[in-house]
């Protein structure tokens, strides 16, 4: 069954490659949005937080949250890139 | 825009319905409903039009047509060493903003500013302020230009980006016989050498002010955090060492990746995903959300971007004559 398998995929060690490819690309995209979406909310909570029990430091947190969003969503990219070369390259 | 023909006979019954008791809420649930009986009837004119099955181009049944294509940098001419293309015209264009409104608001600041002054003095107040809270009084009398700079620069080049201009010499249509480039929306900083040229400068400058506050080994040893004693250094020092030089790789790739994968998300709800199944459904439905995203983008993303490599610029200039 599986030798039949390979067989009909012509040229096992290509289409071996592809599929790492596609596996790389999925993984670095799908990980790095896991990552930054947890992280964004981590942000996003204590902001939320300190904006609610401090509101006369709206101003200052809301800067650092802003930082710290930019910062965590670059993450996601970075992942994003990594599959893109692995799966480009 | 024949679809929008199709959406009338749907939008009066349903705005008509619920009775006018508060009058502002009713405008707007108006408006809404309409947008979203225009978009819902558009899905059904496409339906009866195109059908649900895919009809694939030739172009992308044969993967002639790339999406990528689009941010492929063709040579328009050559201007000495200079290959005159798209990105090219871009950074000029940015330059000629940036310089343009800087030089204009300086020349004739006034009591009572304008909307364009009021702008310009929010971004100075803004770069002041990060600019002072990390460095010290002298260097911020140094480096403050440069930031300023930094964060205007990136700024124009991030919002000029969403300004749709012909330049995609890849494809072209004609008007009264001439042919005209495609309507692009193109940024200099979806290639990757603009953000890497700004971190490089960046870079090598926090790493020379470093050097001469510290000498060559005390800014070596700066790099360890203070208070590390023992077999354990052996450990930090190649991690601060790499992460030194990951800023570098930190500063392009937020930049290049955040604007690229933004230009192409835009392309890709707006209409390109369509394009590629074969099914003009597709584009309707995810119209919405490429609007959306440009919003999204164009609002909050391009104005972050120029933020935080403004603000990053001043941290590490600021960290690196700092002593522990």
């Amino acid at each position: 069954m599986l030798h039949a398998l390979i067989a009909a995929t012509g040229e096992p060690l290509e289409y071996g490659k592809a599929a790492g490819r596609a596996i790389a690309l999925g993984f670095g995209a799908g990980g790095g949005a896991a990552g930054a979406g947890a992280g964004i909310g981590a942000v996003f909570n204590a902001s939320i937080q300190s904006k609610t029990r401090q509101p006369e430091l709206r101003a200052e947190v809301e800067r650092d949250q802003w930082l710290g969003f930019a910062l965590t969503e670059a993450t996601f990219f970075y992942g994003l890139v990594g599959g893109f070369i692995a799966f480009f390259l | 825009m024949s679809a929008v023909a199709g959406a009338p006979p749907i939008t009066p019954g349903m705005g008509g319905t619920p009775p006018a008791e508060k009058q502002g809420m009713s405008t707007k649930r108006k408006i809404g409903l309409s947008v979203f009986g225009v978009w819902f009837g558009g899905i059904v004119l496409f339906v009866v039009l195109f059908g649900v099955t895919a009809h694939k181009a030739p172009d992308v049944a044969s993967s002639a047509f790339s999406p990528v294509d689009e941010f492929r940098l063709d040579t328009w001419f050559k201007a000495g060493p200079v290959a005159f293309n798209k990105g090219v015209l871009y950074l000029l264009l940015t330059t000629g903003i940036t310089l343009g409104v800087m030089f204009y608001i300086a020349r004739r600041l006034q009591q009572r500013p304008g909307r364009l002054q009021v702008a310009v003095e929010m971004f100075y107040d803004l770069a002041r302020r990060m600019s002072r809270e990390n460095l010290d009084q002298r260097m911020e009398r140094k480096y403050f230009p440069l930031i300023a700079t930094i964060f205007v620069f990136i700024l124009v080049s991030n919002l000029i980006g969403y300004i749709p201009l012909p330049v995609n010499s890849g494809s072209t249509f004609k008007v009264f016989g001439a042919h005209i480039p495609s309507l692009q929306i193109y940024a200099a900083d979806t290639n990757v050498a603009f953000p890497l040229i700004l971190a490089l400068s960046v870079f090598v400058l926090f790493t020379y002010e470093g050097v001469k506050h510290h000498g060559p080994i005390g800014y070596v040893k700066s790099l360890m955090p203070g208070g590390v004693k023992g077999p354990i250094v052996g450990l930090i020092f190649p991690i601060e060492i790499l992460s030194n030089f990951l800023r570098l790789i930190s500063l392009t790739v937020r930049l290049w990746a955040n604007l690229l994968a933004g230009h192409l998300l835009i392309a890709f709800m707006g209409g390109e995903l369509g394009v590629l199944v074969g099914l003009q459904l597709v584009s309707w439905v995810l119209l919405p959300f490429g609007v959306a995203i440009f919003i999204f983008e164009a609002v909050l993303i391009a104005g972050l971007q120029a933020f935080i490599f403004a603000i990053l610029t001043a941290i590490y200039i600021g960290g690196a004559v700092e002593s522990h």
